[in-house]
């Protein structure tokens, strides 16, 4: 059984329009135009139980309306869904026992509370028994490297440390689900490092699927083996991680160090000289124009290396040459529509 | 049971967040004092004027208790119409919904917590001022009694409250509903004159609102405890609250499913 299955899953929203000034708020109060915004738009996927899944895209490209709907929030205006065999528009308090939610922008925790207070709490709200819920706090507490926070209000710890509970406290009824909705924003590079680490190996560890979404590229890196990118609410990329960065990362950058001065003139055919120093230099070539061995021959006949390091170009890069070969395929703008006043929410 | 524990664990996790700041607690529990010393000006004054011991039934000792737990009703009234209506605005009813329980039922446990402590407190430093201005405040089956109509008189105004809070599905700024709503429970609900000083045609129809229900009754039991008054208080208090949670069961479940989550 999928852990999700979404089948041409569709959201739109109305938002009125109002022309700019006095005049215009006056006449959308009497003759009010809608939007409609198709927010998410005919979205069909998979995900496998225990699957560590991206969902990446830029902001307003519907992730967060998806995942809103996958967990029961939101009613769609069409198509189908199934998580963990529940519809969750319908069963949303069913469904709510068996996933863990982290909202990045949105705090769980008690504000003014200690950690360990909210997680007694959840204890409580999925109905579990005292003792376990002692067992997993010390469990989780190890994981997340916690158990100095714990009773510290909530209030009185950093950004890195908070989230560190926050995804803690949502795995503390053992879901079989996780949805990750952007837990790494505002973190530093450390901290993220931190959570990523213990989510992958509480995911490993318990064979929680995660479906996560983020801006950053790193997330994705370190913790999702497939990746779907979406774009005005549509699927514009899905494959494994690994296929995204090979048949995306074509380019290479490399910075060659020798032993003696560069020739004057240095330059190869099909390679761009990014910079020429007295003793180094550094260049980039598409792997599918030009062979790596042949840059490579040519840079050994051009002296003595002493060092050498091949680089690819960041994740970010790559997601953004995506965004871009999506934006050239023509897609239809919303056209703006007149309905009644009852016809605002969809 | 386990689906009423935790109702009684949101309760007490409120209770124990509504004490973080002790300070705050108090110094807002501290407004009752000037206000009970107000009223004493102006009773005193009025009950002189008249020359009489009591007005329709009611001495200046018993109005002023009378006063003091009105007062304590009104001021330690959780904000559950602006909690409410803050978590449907900014959309965060949505991050509330993905947990199990019932989103009512756990408000309703959340301004619970909220309100113990305050009322505690109002009730103390009111019981102080007026038993130092007026003497010894009324039996114990009047606090008994008046004790139980507090409860109710808190689910009352918890259902008209999260009510008004709803309203923010429809019309997003619900700050003029509660305003009218105040001003509603301080006329007809008897905040500022006990409902016995009206006209008979006025207290009519004012003992047939909620408002009364919810400050007048069991006001107005706490200085004449009787078992009449009191059935006829816990009836009213029934009947307001089987009306107003039926809207408010209806009006949540139209809500939820046409809801738009503001802020992405």
């Amino acid at each position: 059984m999928p852990a999700i299955e979404v089948h041409q899953l569709q959201k739109t929203f109305q938002s009125k329009r109002k022309a700019a000034g006095l005049g215009g708020s006056v006449r959308a109060l009497f003759k009010p135009e809608y939007n409609s915004i198709e927010a998410v738009r005919r979205l069909s996927f998979q995900m496998e139980a225990g699957e560590l899944l991206g969902f990446i895209g830029p902001n307003g490209a519907g992730k967060s309306t998806t995942i809103k709907m996958l967990t029961g929030i939101l009613y769609p205006s069409e198509g189908e869904a199934k998580v963990l065999d529940f519809v969750p528009w319908k069963d949303r308090q069913k469904l709510a026992y068996h996933i863990g939610t982290v909202f990045g922008q949105r705090p769980q925790l008690w504000y003014h509370l200690p950690a360990v207070d909210t997680l007694i709490l959840f204890g409580k709200i999925y109905e579990m028994d005292d003792r376990d819920v002692k067992l997993r706090i010390s469990q989780l507490a190890e994981a997340f490297e916690i158990q100095d926070l714990l009773e510290t209000p909530v209030r009185k710890l950093s950004l890195g440390q908070r989230m560190r509970c926050e995804v803690a406290a949502s795995l503390l009824h053992r879901p079989k689900l996780l949805l990750l909705d952007e837990p790494s924003i505002g973190l530093d590079v450390v901290a993220k490092q931190h959570i990523r680490d213990a989510i992958c190996r509480m995911a490993q560890e318990e064979n929680v699927g995660v479906l996560l979404t983020s801006h950053d590229a790193g997330d994705l890196e370190a913790l999702c083996k497939r990746v779907i990118i979406i774009n005005h609410g549509q699927i514009v990329y899905e494959d494994k991680v690994s296929n995204l960065k090979r048949k995306y990362l074509t380019t290479k950058m490399v910075e060659v160090r020798y032993a003696e001065e560069v020739p004057a003139g240095f330059s190869i055919n099909g390679v761009e000289i990014l910079k020429v120093g007295h003793y180094g230099v550094k260049l980039r070539f598409n792997t599918t124009q030009t062979p790596v061995d042949s840059v490579m021959a040519h840079l050994s006949q051009a002296g003595e290396i002493v060092d050498i390091t091949i680089s690819d170009p960041p994740l970010e890069e790559v997601i953004a040459k995506i965004y871009q070969e999506a934006a050239l395929t023509p897609v239809p703008s919303p056209a703006p529509q007149r309905t009644g006043a009852g016809g605002r929410r969809v | 049971m386990k689906s009423v524990s935790k109702y009684w664990a949101i309760f007490q996790t409120t209770l124990v967040n509504s004490l973080a700041y002790p300070g705050e607690l108090i110094g807002r529990s501290l407004m009752i004092v000037p206000f009970m010393w107000i009223f004493y000006q102006l009773w005193n004054v009025t009950f002189n004027a008249a020359g009489t011991a009591s007005i329709n039934g009611l001495t200046l000792r018993d109005t002023m208790w009378y006063l003091m737990l009105a007062e304590t009703i009104e001021l330690s009234r959780s904000f559950v119409a602006r909690t409410v209506s803050e978590n449907v605005k900014d959309g965060s009813i949505a991050y509330m919904l993905n947990k199990p329980y019932s989103f009512i039922l756990y408000q309703f446990s959340n301004s619970m917590g909220e309100t113990v402590f305050r009322a505690l407190m109002n009730a103390v430093f009111g019981s102080v001022v007026v038993w130092r201005l007026v003497g010894a405040p009324p039996g114990l089956s009047g606090w008994t009694l008046a004790f139980l109509a507090i409860i109710g008189s808190w689910i009352l105004n918890f259902c008209t409250a999260c009510l008004i809070g709803l309203a923010a599905f429809a019309v997003e700024d619900i700050s003029a509903f509660v305003w009218i709503y105040q001003k509603f429970a301080f006329i007809l609900g008897g905040l500022l004159i006990p409902l016995d000083f009206y006209p008979a045609w006025l207290q009519s129809i004012a003992k047939a609102l909620p408002f009364s229900a919810m400050v007048y009754g069991p006001a107005r039991l706490f200085v004449s405890p009787s078992l009449d008054l009191f059935a006829n208080v816990i009836m009213m208090q029934a009947i307001w609250i089987l009306i107003l949670g039926l809207a408010l069961a209806t009006a949540y479940r139209r809500g939820v499913t046409s809801l738009t989550i503001n802020g992405g």
